[in-house]
């Protein structure tokens, strides 16, 4: 079997791309993307507590479960925010807000 | 037989590893945002991989059906209603010394991180006893909807709740730019001007009729007499 450090240097790994993309990327998409890689690093570290602990296999795969469902709706609401953002500043630049404060500053 | 099962096993997850950190890489700094959001549904798919590995079949299917089915294809139609998210210029944050502080502790992360996986002595954190690998989807539903039903009620609520949200949102939007709602179902519902404007138009009609009759009466009365 293989051991259960290696599934979590892969879900760490997914966990730092998704960091790198919330915190680097300026568009909203890829934020989102972002934020589900991160998402199923987590998934991933828990699939593998839950198999490697005999305690907590059923606990774990609930949480998994659990944790897809939920992101499934925060994904529909991040979507719609989006939108919402779209109509107010004409664009998903998550940058775009501060650049026009700037303009009025001057 | 059992060296070579864990070695084959050994070379799958390499193998899925190997492939879900690309796509997660290309997921996140692929030109085309359309692109991107495809290489996010492939990624989740490979991660139900990872879950046929660990023997949890159940949430394979259910990560298939809701990231690759449900989550890809609702950030691609995103992107659809969002033209602008496919402008390139958006790609990073302009400012070199912020990108250079985001890729140092999202780097920092992962490598502080995968070292502590890799380091740390997890079988002493795990109690001893037998892995239970032979997972059951019937035991995992009793479990789930048998004790702890009343949770999973209330997530489903939540979950609702968040939906309702989501339609409230697009709908203010949309009772924003409407400025007149009449109707019998408007949220502004009033009486529509044109309807009851005619109402005394319409009375003095039938008040008109007799006398126009009256005085045809008589004309009428006269030329009999003549």
């Amino acid at each position: 079997m293989v051991p259960l450090s290696w599934y979590l240097a892969v879900a760490f790994i997914l966990i730092g791309l998704g960091a790198y993309g919330m915190m680097v990327k300026r568009n909203l998409i890829r934020i989102l993307i972002g934020a589900e890689i991160m998402g199923n690093g987590v998934s991933i570290a828990l699939a593998a507590f839950a198999v490697y602990s005999p305690t907590f296999t059923l606990t774990g795969q609930a949480l998994i479960i659990l944790m897809i469902s939920v992101a499934a709706a925060h994904t529909a609401l991040a979507l719609v925010l989006m939108l919402a953002y779209n109509r107010r500043y004409g664009s998903v630049d998550l940058g775009k807000p501060i650049s026009q404060e700037e303009k009025l500053d001057v | 037989m059992q060296g070579f099962e864990s070695a084959f096993e050994s070379v799958e997850f390499l193998l899925i590893a190997g492939i879900v950190i690309v796509l997660a890489y290309l997921a996140l700094e692929h030109k085309e945002i359309v692109y991107a959001a495809f290489f996010f549904g492939i990624m989740a798919s490979f991660v139900a991989g990872f879950f046929l590995l660990l023997e949890a079949p159940f949430v394979a299917g259910m990560q298939i059906a809701v990231y690759t089915g449900g989550i890809s294809a609702l950030i691609i139609f995103g992107v659809l209603l969002l033209p602008r998210a496919q402008d390139s210029t958006l790609e990073a944050i302009e400012s070199p010394r912020a990108k250079k502080i985001g890729i140092l502790v999202s780097g920092s992360i992962m490598f502080i991180s995968a070292i502590l996986a890799l380091r740390f002595p997890w079988s002493e954190t795990i109690p001893e006893g037998t892995i239970d690998a032979s997972l059951d989807v019937a035991l995992l539903a009793e479990w789930l909807w048998g004790d702890h039903g009343v949770y999973v009620q209330i997530v489903a609520l939540i979950m609702v709740t968040a939906l309702v949200g989501v339609i409230a949102l697009m709908k203010m939007d949309k009772a924003e730019l409407m400025k007149d709602i009449t109707g019998e179902f408007g949220i502004e519902a009033r009486p529509v001007p044109e309807e009851i404007e005619p109402e005394p138009e319409e009375s003095p009609e039938p008040e008109e009729a007799p006398e126009s009759e009256k005085t045809s009466e008589p004309e009428a009365s006269e030329e009999v007499a003549d």
